[in-house]
Protein backbone atom coordinates (compact mmCIF):
# COMPACT_ATOMS: atom_id res chain seq x y z
CA UNK A 1 0.00 0.00 0.00
CA UNK A 2 1.04 3.43 -1.05
CA UNK A 3 1.62 6.28 1.24
CA UNK A 4 -1.33 8.19 -0.52
CA UNK A 5 -3.80 4.99 -0.38
CA UNK A 6 -2.82 5.22 3.27
CA UNK A 7 -3.91 8.87 3.79
CA UNK A 8 -7.01 8.70 1.71
CA UNK A 9 -8.10 6.11 4.04
CA UNK A 10 -7.90 7.49 7.34
CA UNK A 11 -8.88 11.17 6.13
CA UNK A 12 -11.66 11.62 4.11
CA UNK A 13 -12.50 15.24 3.32
CA UNK A 14 -16.17 15.83 2.79
CA UNK A 15 -17.59 18.84 0.79
CA UNK A 16 -21.58 19.42 1.57
CA UNK A 17 -23.63 20.38 -1.22
CA UNK A 18 -27.53 21.43 -0.49
CA UNK A 19 -29.44 20.97 -4.07
CA UNK A 20 -32.87 22.25 -2.94
CA UNK A 21 -33.93 19.98 0.00
CA UNK A 22 -35.76 20.65 3.08
CA UNK A 23 -32.70 21.21 5.32
CA UNK A 24 -33.53 17.51 7.38
CA UNK A 25 -30.82 16.21 6.34
CA UNK A 26 -28.12 19.40 6.09
CA UNK A 27 -29.23 19.42 10.32
CA UNK A 28 -28.27 16.17 10.47
CA UNK A 29 -24.93 16.15 9.00
CA UNK A 30 -24.20 18.91 10.77
CA UNK A 31 -25.22 16.89 13.98
CA UNK A 32 -22.67 14.23 12.68
CA UNK A 33 -19.77 16.65 12.75
CA UNK A 34 -20.71 17.84 16.32
CA UNK A 35 -18.38 16.65 19.81
CA UNK A 36 -21.84 14.06 20.55
CA UNK A 37 -21.29 11.87 17.36
CA UNK A 38 -17.30 13.65 16.81
CA UNK A 39 -16.52 12.32 13.05
CA UNK A 40 -13.40 13.22 13.39
CA UNK A 41 -12.34 10.19 15.39
CA UNK A 42 -12.44 8.75 11.53
CA UNK A 43 -10.75 11.56 10.47
CA UNK A 44 -13.35 12.95 8.33
CA UNK A 45 -13.17 16.82 8.01
CA UNK A 46 -15.49 19.14 5.90
CA UNK A 47 -14.34 21.39 3.83
CA UNK A 48 -15.13 24.61 2.32
CA UNK A 49 -13.95 23.81 -1.41
CA UNK A 50 -14.71 20.87 -3.75
CA UNK A 51 -10.95 21.15 -4.81
CA UNK A 52 -9.97 19.97 -1.97
CA UNK A 53 -12.77 17.07 -1.21
CA UNK A 54 -12.50 13.24 -1.65
CA UNK A 55 -16.08 12.78 -0.40
CA UNK A 56 -19.37 14.64 -2.23
CA UNK A 57 -22.08 14.78 0.17
CA UNK A 58 -25.87 15.68 -1.73
CA UNK A 59 -28.98 16.43 0.23
CA UNK A 60 -32.51 17.16 -1.16
CA UNK A 61 -34.25 16.54 -5.04
CA UNK A 62 -32.35 18.20 -7.98
CA UNK A 63 -33.94 21.02 -9.29
CA UNK A 64 -33.40 21.87 -13.09
CA UNK A 65 -31.99 24.94 -12.22
CA UNK A 66 -29.17 23.80 -10.53
CA UNK A 67 -28.29 20.81 -12.58
CA UNK A 68 -25.17 22.96 -13.77
CA UNK A 69 -24.03 24.00 -10.76
CA UNK A 70 -24.22 20.50 -9.22
CA UNK A 71 -22.15 19.16 -12.60
CA UNK A 72 -19.69 21.81 -12.66
CA UNK A 73 -19.18 20.92 -8.75
CA UNK A 74 -18.73 17.41 -9.56
CA UNK A 75 -15.94 18.39 -12.46
CA UNK A 76 -14.15 20.70 -9.85
CA UNK A 77 -13.44 17.52 -7.53
CA UNK A 78 -10.37 15.90 -8.43
CA UNK A 79 -9.71 11.75 -8.77
CA UNK A 80 -10.55 9.72 -7.46
CA UNK A 81 -13.69 10.94 -5.94
CA UNK A 82 -17.10 9.38 -4.31
CA UNK A 83 -20.75 10.31 -4.71
CA UNK A 84 -23.04 10.05 -1.47
CA UNK A 85 -26.71 10.69 -1.52
CA UNK A 86 -27.91 11.39 1.90
CA UNK A 87 -31.69 11.42 2.57
CA UNK A 88 -34.37 9.78 0.19
CA UNK A 89 -35.34 12.62 -1.37
CA UNK A 90 -31.60 12.66 -3.01
CA UNK A 91 -31.08 8.83 -3.45
CA UNK A 92 -34.77 8.23 -4.66
CA UNK A 93 -36.80 11.20 -5.35
CA UNK A 94 -39.31 10.73 -2.59
CA UNK A 95 -42.35 12.57 -2.35
CA UNK A 96 -41.06 14.50 -5.49
CA UNK A 97 -40.55 10.84 -7.51
CA UNK A 98 -42.88 11.17 -11.14
CA UNK A 99 -43.03 9.03 -13.51
CA UNK A 100 -45.05 10.51 -16.09
CA UNK A 101 -45.58 13.23 -16.45
CA UNK A 102 -42.25 14.55 -15.46
CA UNK A 103 -41.97 17.18 -12.91
CA UNK A 104 -41.67 20.62 -14.48
CA UNK A 105 -39.41 21.97 -12.00
CA UNK A 106 -37.47 19.04 -10.44
CA UNK A 107 -34.96 16.19 -11.76
CA UNK A 108 -35.69 14.29 -8.91
CA UNK A 109 -32.92 11.58 -7.62
CA UNK A 110 -29.54 12.46 -7.83
CA UNK A 111 -28.14 9.47 -9.88
CA UNK A 112 -30.48 11.41 -13.15
CA UNK A 113 -27.94 14.21 -12.98
CA UNK A 114 -24.20 12.47 -11.50
CA UNK A 115 -23.01 8.92 -10.77
CA UNK A 116 -23.67 8.39 -7.19
CA UNK A 117 -21.42 5.38 -5.39
CA UNK A 118 -23.54 4.83 -1.86
CA UNK A 119 -27.31 5.55 -1.03
CA UNK A 120 -27.96 6.66 2.26
CA UNK A 121 -31.77 6.58 2.71
CA UNK A 122 -33.63 8.25 5.87
CA UNK A 123 -36.02 10.81 6.09
CA UNK A 124 -33.81 11.81 7.52
CA UNK A 125 -31.06 9.49 8.21
CA UNK A 126 -29.96 9.06 12.20
CA UNK A 127 -26.10 10.80 12.70
CA UNK A 128 -25.27 7.10 13.43
CA UNK A 129 -26.36 6.07 9.45
CA UNK A 130 -24.44 9.08 7.71
CA UNK A 131 -21.01 8.30 9.52
CA UNK A 132 -21.87 4.36 8.17
CA UNK A 133 -22.53 5.27 5.24
CA UNK A 134 -19.49 7.36 4.68
CA UNK A 135 -17.29 4.67 6.01
CA UNK A 136 -18.40 2.54 3.29
CA UNK A 137 -17.50 5.33 0.84
CA UNK A 138 -14.35 4.72 1.85
CA UNK A 139 -14.12 1.67 0.53
CA UNK A 140 -15.70 2.35 -2.67
CA UNK A 141 -12.94 5.33 -2.65
CA UNK A 142 -9.79 2.88 -2.29
CA UNK A 143 -11.53 0.39 -4.66
CA UNK A 144 -11.51 3.42 -7.10
CA UNK A 145 -7.81 4.63 -6.34
CA UNK A 146 -6.53 0.81 -6.97
CA UNK A 147 -8.66 0.26 -10.26
CA UNK A 148 -6.20 0.26 -13.07
CA UNK A 149 -7.53 3.17 -14.78
CA UNK A 150 -6.15 5.44 -12.44
CA UNK A 151 -2.95 3.42 -12.19
CA UNK A 152 -2.18 4.83 -16.08
CA UNK A 153 -3.03 8.03 -15.53
CA UNK A 154 -0.75 8.66 -12.63
CA UNK B 1 -18.53 36.02 38.88
CA UNK B 2 -18.93 34.62 35.25
CA UNK B 3 -15.29 33.84 35.26
CA UNK B 4 -15.23 32.08 37.96
CA UNK B 5 -17.91 29.58 37.18
CA UNK B 6 -15.96 29.09 34.09
CA UNK B 7 -13.50 27.95 36.15
CA UNK B 8 -15.00 25.72 38.31
CA UNK B 9 -16.53 24.20 34.59
CA UNK B 10 -13.26 23.72 33.57
CA UNK B 11 -11.74 21.75 36.70
CA UNK B 12 -15.33 19.79 37.20
CA UNK B 13 -14.83 18.42 33.15
CA UNK B 14 -11.80 16.39 33.79
CA UNK B 15 -13.61 14.49 36.31
CA UNK B 16 -17.03 13.81 33.83
CA UNK B 17 -17.40 11.22 31.22
CA UNK B 18 -17.08 12.64 27.71
CA UNK B 19 -20.40 13.60 25.85
CA UNK B 20 -18.64 11.59 22.40
CA UNK B 21 -20.80 8.55 22.10
CA UNK B 22 -18.94 5.43 21.43
CA UNK B 23 -21.07 5.25 18.14
CA UNK B 24 -20.33 1.32 16.47
CA UNK B 25 -20.68 0.03 19.77
CA UNK B 26 -22.93 1.22 21.88
CA UNK B 27 -26.09 1.06 19.56
CA UNK B 28 -27.90 -1.60 21.54
CA UNK B 29 -31.66 -0.72 23.08
CA UNK B 30 -31.01 -1.75 25.66
CA UNK B 31 -27.98 -0.14 26.76
CA UNK B 32 -28.55 2.66 29.00
CA UNK B 33 -27.05 5.59 26.93
CA UNK B 34 -28.22 4.22 23.61
CA UNK B 35 -28.83 6.68 21.38
CA UNK B 36 -31.91 4.49 19.52
CA UNK B 37 -35.19 5.02 21.06
CA UNK B 38 -38.03 1.97 21.43
CA UNK B 39 -40.48 3.67 19.43
CA UNK B 40 -37.75 4.90 16.45
CA UNK B 41 -38.60 3.89 12.85
CA UNK B 42 -36.70 2.43 10.84
CA UNK B 43 -36.40 -0.29 8.27
CA UNK B 44 -39.93 -1.98 7.50
CA UNK B 45 -40.39 -5.40 7.78
CA UNK B 46 -43.37 -7.48 6.74
CA UNK B 47 -44.46 -11.02 7.91
CA UNK B 48 -45.04 -13.30 5.02
CA UNK B 49 -47.49 -15.56 6.58
CA UNK B 50 -49.97 -12.68 7.16
CA UNK B 51 -49.80 -10.47 4.46
CA UNK B 52 -52.58 -11.00 2.05
CA UNK B 53 -51.99 -8.48 -0.44
CA UNK B 54 -55.25 -6.10 0.06
CA UNK B 55 -53.27 -3.19 -1.52
CA UNK B 56 -54.63 -0.82 1.73
CA UNK B 57 -50.82 0.37 1.93
CA UNK B 58 -49.91 0.78 -1.73
CA UNK B 59 -53.04 3.26 -1.79
CA UNK B 60 -51.84 5.14 1.80
CA UNK B 61 -48.20 5.30 1.01
CA UNK B 62 -47.34 8.96 -0.10
CA UNK B 63 -43.87 8.82 -1.59
CA UNK B 64 -45.54 5.86 -4.14
CA UNK B 65 -42.66 3.61 -2.28
CA UNK B 66 -44.83 0.58 -2.48
CA UNK B 67 -45.39 -1.14 -5.45
CA UNK B 68 -48.01 -4.15 -6.45
CA UNK B 69 -47.17 -5.60 -9.55
CA UNK B 70 -49.51 -8.80 -11.06
CA UNK B 71 -47.44 -11.30 -13.10
CA UNK B 72 -49.28 -14.13 -14.06
CA UNK B 73 -50.26 -16.12 -11.47
CA UNK B 74 -48.39 -14.30 -8.77
CA UNK B 75 -48.91 -10.86 -7.20
CA UNK B 76 -45.34 -9.23 -5.73
CA UNK B 77 -45.70 -6.61 -3.21
CA UNK B 78 -43.05 -4.60 -2.54
CA UNK B 79 -41.26 -1.44 -1.04
CA UNK B 80 -38.51 0.39 -2.78
CA UNK B 81 -36.22 1.58 0.35
CA UNK B 82 -35.09 4.39 -1.29
CA UNK B 83 -38.20 6.29 -1.65
CA UNK B 84 -39.39 5.19 1.86
CA UNK B 85 -39.40 7.68 4.54
CA UNK B 86 -40.41 5.43 7.07
CA UNK B 87 -43.22 7.48 8.38
CA UNK B 88 -45.04 4.23 9.39
CA UNK B 89 -48.57 5.07 7.41
CA UNK B 90 -48.63 1.37 6.12
CA UNK B 91 -47.92 -0.30 9.56
CA UNK B 92 -51.53 1.82 10.41
CA UNK B 93 -53.43 0.82 7.42
CA UNK B 94 -52.63 -2.71 7.36
CA UNK B 95 -55.69 -4.82 8.46
CA UNK B 96 -53.90 -8.02 9.24
CA UNK B 97 -50.59 -6.04 11.25
CA UNK B 98 -48.38 -7.54 8.68
CA UNK B 99 -46.34 -4.15 8.38
CA UNK B 100 -44.04 -3.40 11.55
CA UNK B 101 -41.01 -0.90 11.41
CA UNK B 102 -38.25 -2.04 12.99
CA UNK B 103 -35.34 -0.23 14.97
CA UNK B 104 -32.58 -0.44 11.85
CA UNK B 105 -31.65 2.10 10.68
CA UNK B 106 -27.57 1.16 8.82
CA UNK B 107 -28.84 0.85 5.24
CA UNK B 108 -26.10 2.55 3.09
CA UNK B 109 -26.29 0.53 -0.34
CA UNK B 110 -24.05 0.80 -3.55
CA UNK B 111 -26.67 0.56 -5.69
CA UNK B 112 -30.51 -0.49 -6.19
CA UNK B 113 -30.67 -4.41 -6.20
CA UNK B 114 -32.39 -6.83 -4.31
CA UNK B 115 -31.32 -5.32 -0.96
CA UNK B 116 -33.13 -1.89 -1.19
CA UNK B 117 -36.32 -3.87 -1.87
CA UNK B 118 -38.74 -5.58 0.77
CA UNK B 119 -40.91 -7.45 -1.48
CA UNK B 120 -43.30 -10.68 -0.86
CA UNK B 121 -44.74 -13.05 -3.56
CA UNK B 122 -47.78 -13.81 -3.01
CA UNK B 123 -50.69 -17.01 -5.20
CA UNK B 124 -53.10 -15.38 -7.29
CA UNK B 125 -56.62 -17.66 -7.91
CA UNK B 126 -57.90 -17.76 -11.48
CA UNK B 127 -61.77 -16.98 -12.54
CA UNK B 128 -63.44 -20.33 -13.54
CA UNK B 129 -65.62 -18.55 -15.84
CA UNK B 130 -63.06 -16.39 -17.75
CA UNK B 131 -59.91 -17.23 -16.60
CA UNK B 132 -58.76 -13.92 -15.27
CA UNK B 133 -56.52 -13.07 -11.81
CA UNK B 134 -58.84 -11.45 -9.76
CA UNK B 135 -57.52 -11.71 -6.07
CA UNK B 136 -55.07 -13.11 -3.74
CA UNK B 137 -55.41 -17.00 -2.27
CA UNK B 138 -54.84 -15.98 1.52
CA UNK B 139 -57.40 -12.97 1.15
CA UNK B 140 -60.16 -14.93 -0.17
CA UNK B 141 -59.56 -16.97 2.97
CA UNK B 142 -59.37 -13.97 5.27
CA UNK B 143 -62.73 -11.91 3.62
CA UNK B 144 -64.30 -15.54 4.09
CA UNK B 145 -63.34 -15.51 8.29
CA UNK B 146 -64.01 -11.76 8.65
CA UNK B 147 -67.98 -12.42 6.94
CA UNK B 148 -68.50 -15.36 9.20
CA UNK B 149 -67.89 -13.46 12.37
CA UNK B 150 -69.82 -10.63 11.76
CA UNK B 151 -72.69 -11.41 10.11
CA UNK B 152 -75.94 -12.33 11.89
CA UNK B 153 -76.48 -16.04 13.06
CA UNK B 154 -80.11 -16.28 11.66
CA UNK B 155 -78.68 -16.25 8.19
CA UNK B 156 -75.26 -17.83 8.64
CA UNK B 157 -75.28 -21.06 6.85
CA UNK B 158 -76.90 -20.52 3.69
CA UNK B 159 -74.28 -16.96 3.54
CA UNK B 160 -71.77 -19.86 3.56
CA UNK B 161 -73.35 -22.17 1.66
CA UNK B 162 -73.89 -19.04 -1.25
CA UNK B 163 -70.20 -18.14 -0.93
CA UNK B 164 -68.67 -21.54 -1.79
CA UNK B 165 -70.46 -21.58 -4.58
CA UNK B 166 -69.51 -18.41 -5.91
CA UNK B 167 -65.64 -18.01 -4.92
CA UNK B 168 -63.92 -19.00 -7.38
CA UNK B 169 -65.77 -16.30 -9.79
CA UNK B 170 -64.20 -12.90 -10.43
CA UNK B 171 -66.69 -9.74 -9.42
CA UNK B 172 -68.05 -9.41 -13.31
CA UNK B 173 -68.96 -13.09 -13.58
CA UNK B 174 -70.92 -12.92 -10.06
CA UNK B 175 -72.94 -10.65 -11.56
CA UNK B 176 -73.94 -12.76 -14.07
CA UNK B 177 -74.25 -16.37 -12.43
CA UNK B 178 -76.61 -14.86 -9.41
CA UNK B 179 -79.22 -16.21 -10.49
CA UNK B 180 -78.18 -19.61 -12.02
CA UNK B 181 -76.53 -19.93 -8.59
CA UNK B 182 -79.03 -18.67 -6.97
CA UNK B 183 -76.98 -16.74 -4.74
CA UNK B 184 -78.92 -13.27 -5.69
CA UNK B 185 -79.56 -11.13 -2.05
CA UNK B 186 -83.08 -10.51 -2.80
CA UNK B 187 -84.11 -13.81 -1.32
CA UNK B 188 -82.88 -12.68 2.45
CA UNK B 189 -85.28 -10.04 2.69
CA UNK B 190 -87.96 -12.25 3.94
CA UNK B 191 -85.33 -13.49 6.39
CA UNK B 192 -84.92 -9.79 7.61
CA UNK B 193 -88.43 -9.12 8.56
CA UNK B 194 -88.44 -11.76 10.84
Amino acid sequence: MRIIDRARIYSPWIYHLHCGGCNGCDIEILAALSPRFDVERFGIMLVSSPRHADVLLTTGPVPKQFMPMLKRVYSQIPEPKVVVAVGSCASGGSLFYDDSPENYAIVGSVDRVIPVDVYIPGCPPKPEAIINGIVQAIIKLVNKANSPKNAKKS
Amino acid sequence: MSNEFKLLKVILSKYSSPITLNYPSSIAIDKKYSQIPESFRGIPERDKDKCMGCKACYFICSGRATNVIDKENKRIVDIFLFRCTFCAHCQEACPEEAIKLTNKFEIALFEDGPDAHISTELELILCKRCGRPYITKRMLERTFERLMEEINPLVKKEVSNDYQKIMNYCNECRRALSISLDTHTKKYVWLEEL
